[in-house]
């Protein structure tokens, strides 16, 4: 039987909008969850989603994509690329999982909102492919670090971490919350599907993927660069939301939205991604820096497609390039240090080598950085390994929940970003972060960082016993550097022949 | 006599800490449990010079005698810790 072309008759079986006769039409939309913004019903139904895609096409597509990823993953299980992978990529991947495969699960609900109360046909159809897609995903995510878990108990954090008040999974709680699972389905559109999917996602997913080439893990690339084939069809959601409002004299609204989840993106991936890219990752299977990735994926990418929308590049656009140099390292350099308090084992990457790849990278670094590292690297070459452990907590930002870092050594920058709200004293770590609080202070004020729960007494004892378990990381789980400190071997033997 | 808690930001530190210290303590004293937590840590110690302590971003440091009860500051409010030649 001859099919007529998809195009023929794709915009009448989008066309799903009809008059409602037993309830209103507010009733049927409420603009909490949906978000019209009074955009009148019609003007909606222009939207017109870039990426198009019918449910037969989407169960012949996915099939052949989960078969790839699938049978990958069981042609490479006997190849064993676990036993003899350099453990900073192990703790990539525990830090990956952990901290992804459950946000991907909360996607799911943010997909299924707009799938409901979108006015806008489009969306709602492309949203029931993105609810899939997320349940592909966290399945994706779970499954695949599951095989692992007799291997090693940071493994089971890929399903544990998000349950947990780690600090990390705090912060990324925080995150999703705000820009998933409290917001109206047009705002979580722009700030979930524009702002993270199509600016921030394609760094962890294929910058990653192509050091993942590189280092030989084939299953993890085919993985998330499958994962992203999905991404890029559902992240374009946001986009014609956009152009509506901007159109319907609500750019605005469109721009505070961008420059809240976009600063908001930026922050989690300076301390998931950044030190991923520059220090996790074996410094022969580095692509490119993190700074790198960075400047193709989002300062050229991202950049255009903000501005081709008719919106400006967000106000603080020069403070975010400027950071791109300093803040990772700091958050590598605080993750490494408070190290028991993650569920990986950071891997401090820090050889002579790497301090020289990281000086070509970042002009600078051994100036600044490398200065708390040269004390870090006598202690170990003195055996004094207590001091290389943290005896009391760092400030976290009341907005991202990670730590407030600065520049170190000869570019001492290091600020706090206080504000006073209702008689209470917050903490940010930028002026963006606290210009984010200050959109909606109300939405925030109640929160209470890990600081502040251990000032309020929430963490017992008050102590780094108490804090672990506050945070659920049990012995099997509590971070270690990556290679039990050998990598200090090297400075061991340089001191050992300057002295003779 | 009470647990205050102020925030160090020390300097040629990567980050701010927390740091419980008492309402009795003189700066002196609030310097010095601020440097236990990055002197020999990630900073180098500077025998030659002496710890001072200023809230953040003033001009002025606070008195080397001044106990936290008389300096104004509030709980969790920054501090910056600043070697100086006096």
């Amino acid at each position: 039987m001859a099919m007529i072309e998809r195009t023929e008759w794709y915009d009448l079986l989008r066309a799903t909008n009809w008059t409602p006769k037993y309830v209103t039409e507010d009733e049927l939309f409420p603009e909490e969850m949906s978000g019209h913004r009074d955009i009148p019903i019609e003007d909606w139904e222009t939207y017109d989603e870039p990426y198009k895609v019918t449910y037969p096409e989407y169960v012949e597509t996915q099939r052949e994509k989960d078969a790839g990823a699938y049978s990958v993953k069981a042609a490479l299980a006997r190849d064993k690329f676990l036993d003899r992978a350099d453990p900073g990529w192990i703790s990539i991947l525990q830090a990956h999982y952990g901290a992804l495969a459950l946000a991907e699960y909360g996607a799911i609900v943010g997909e299924a909102r707009m799938a409901r109360f979108s006015k806008a046909p489009g969306n709602r159809n492309m949203a029931t492919f993105g609810m899939m897609d997320e349940t592909r995903h966290a399945q994706l995510q779970l499954f695949f670090p599951h095989a692992n878990c007799k291997l090693d108990r940071k493994w089971d954090w890929a399903q544990k971490a998000l349950h947990t008040n780690e600090w990390a999974a705090l912060a990324g709680r925080h995150f999703f919350e705000d820009i998933i699972h409290s917001r109206d389905a047009i705002s979580m559109g722009i700030m979930l599907t524009f702002a993270f999917e199509t600016g921030f996602t394609n760094m962890q997913f294929l910058g990653l993927a192509a050091d993942a080439a590189e280092a030989g893990d084939h299953t993890f690339s085919s993985l998330i660069s499958s994962i992203q084939t999905d991404e890029s069809r559902h992240a374009q959601q946001g986009g014609p939301m956009v152009k509506l409002l901007v159109e319907k004299g609500k750019k605005a609204d469109a721009q505070r939205l961008i420059d809240i989840a976009f600063w908001r993106s930026w922050k989690l991936f300076s301390v998931l991604t950044g030190p991923m890219m520059d220090y996790y990752t074996p410094m022969e299977y580095r692509s490119q820096s993190f700074k790198e990735f960075m400047e193709e994926w989002i300062v050229g990418q991202f950049e255009r497609s903000i501005l081709d929308l008719g919106l400006d590049k967000p106000w603080y656009w020069d403070e975010f390039l400027r950071s791109l140099d300093e803040t990772h390292h700091g958050m590598h350099l605080g993750v490494w240090y408070w190290r028991p308090t993650v569920w990986w084992n950071p891997r401090a990457g820090v050889n002579p080598d790497e301090r020289e790849w990281l000086e070509e990278k970042y002009p600078g670094w051994n100036d600044t950085f490398g200065k708390c590292w040269d004390v870090i690297i006598d202690n170990l070459v003195n055996d004094k390994v207590e001091l290389t452990l943290p005896e009391t907590l760092p400030l976290v930002c009341n907005m991202s929940n990670i730590p407030i870092v600065g520049a170190p050594g000869n570019g001492w920058n290091v600020k706090d970003y206080p504000l006073k709200y209702k008689d209470r004293l917050y903490h940010f770590g930028s002026e963006p972060d606290r210009w984010c609080f200050e959109q909606e202070p109300e939405r925030y004020a109640d929160h209470l960082s890990f600081v502040d729960r251990f000032l309020a007494g929430m963490i017992e004892p008050a102590d780094l016993s108490g804090a672990l378990k506050y945070m659920g990381l049990a012995p099997g789980e509590i971070g270690e550097d990556a290679y039990g400190l050998a990598w200090a071997d090297i400075y061991k033997e340089m001191a050992h022949k300057k002295v003779s | 006599m009470a647990a205050f808690p102020i925030i160090s930001n020390f300097q040629y530190d990567f980050v701010l800490q927390l740091v419980p210290v008492d309402t009795e303590n003189t700066m002196d004293e609030v310097a010095a449990a601020a440097a236990h937590h990055s002197i020999g840590r990630r900073v180098a110690a500077q025998p030659d010079k002496v710890l001072r302590v200023r809230k953040q971003g003033a001009d002025d440091f606070f008195p080397r005698d001044m106990k936290v009860a008389d300096s104004g500051l509030e709980a969790t409010e920054t501090i910056d810790i600043i070697f100086a030649d006096e």
